[in-house]
């Protein structure tokens, strides 16, 4: 797991409050929203704002890639990382 | 104009912080007290906690006097009252505003007033009508007023929350009437066990020190038979007639 994987399970925890869930819990593959997780629309926009917030980058809600960078903690890191070298 | 509606208190719950059953209520309510000043919480661990990880202690203490009256009873209405409502998260928000911060979404829906039976809703499959009612000093009395309206209109009992959260520092110059957070569920039934009747008044009726939900509550467990409250013009008098 890199730091960075790290810190984004660790930001999924913090800012939707999963009480119960530690960053071992969350595999980098696994999908965040409706199946696996199962985390629902509201926490999509809560993820948005933390992740825009914590790294400083923009995200646009109408994009229709921002979807698939959302799948899981895997494509979070990649797109986060790209948008900090942009 | 004179009203009076009739009906039975079937069950009731309670919670406020260190108060949880009825023996913590009586030792309460036979010597009543400001509670310290308490972050605790009532326990909800009988919601799934994917469900329950973003109630506020408002919401908790909602689901935790409501949760046991409802059991086995689906198709139950549900008349939610609060005065002052979330007050924790929109004073939250509102420090975001102020410092132009983007607002948490989470935040921001679940701040409406409408949100506990939102969730409510949501988390039992329940369909009925429900209400979220704001009155200012007799909202207890209003909600009572809408729960017999819909016993009348033939439902078998209806659910009746009334909870206050203790508002942030900041509100205080303002609200005088939450010395601690708490939360009363009263199960309403057809029925004539008691009697609920409003007269007009003029001039001043002395204030009672403690939240008229929980005076209410003192009645019920000091077996007494009349609870008095005046609200701006409004006396109304609850009567046990058994």
């Amino acid at each position: 797991m890199s730091d960075l994987h790290r810190d984004i399970k660790q930001l999924i925890i913090d800012a939707l409050g999963l009480e119960d869930i530690g960053i071992d819990d969350i595999g980098d593959d696994q999908t965040l929203f409706g199946e696996g997780l199962g985390l629902d629309s509201v926490d999509a926009l809560e993820l948005g704002l933390a992740i825009q917030k914590k790294y400083g980058i923009k995200i646009d809600a109408d994009a229709k890639d921002t979807r698939n960078h959302f799948s899981n903690v895997a494509s979070l890191a990649a797109f986060v990382s790209a948008k900090q070298e942009a | 104009m004179n009203f009076v509606i009739n009906f039975s208190i079937a069950q009731w719950r309670a919670w406020a912080p260190g108060l949880e059953s009825v023996d913590d209520w009586q030792a309460w309510s036979r010597q009543p007290v400001v509670l310290p000043a308490s972050d605790a919480a009532p326990d909800v661990s009988f919601l799934p906690a994917m469900q329950r990880r973003r109630l506020s202690r408002l919401a908790r203490m909602a689901f935790s006097v409501g949760w046991p009256l409802a059991e086995g009873r689906p198709d139950l209405p549900l008349v939610f009252i609060s005065r002052h409502g979330e007050t924790p998260r929109t004073f939250e928000i509102l420090k975001d505003l102020a410092a132009d911060q983007p607002l948490s979404p989470t935040q921001f829906s679940l701040s409406v007033h409408n949100a506990v039976i939102g969730l409510w809703s949501i988390m039992r499959g329940e369909t009925s009508e429900m209400t979220a009612l704001a009155a200012t000093g007799d909202g207890l009395e209003h909600g009572v007023l809408e729960a017999a309206a819909l016993l009348n209109e033939g439902s078998p009992a209806v659910l009746l929350v009334i909870t206050e959260e203790q508002p942030p520092q900041v509100y205080a110059p303002w609200v005088d009437d939450v010395p601690f957070p708490y939360a009363m569920g009263l199960l309403l039934t057809p029925g004539d066990d008691w009697r609920l009747d409003l007269c007009a008044q003029a001039g001043q009726w002395p204030g009672s020190d403690w939240p008229h939900a929980l005076d209410l509550l003192r009645t019920l467990l000091n077996d007494e038979t009349t609870c008095q409250h005046a609200w701006k013009n409004r006396v109304w008098t609850w009567q046990r007639n058994r």
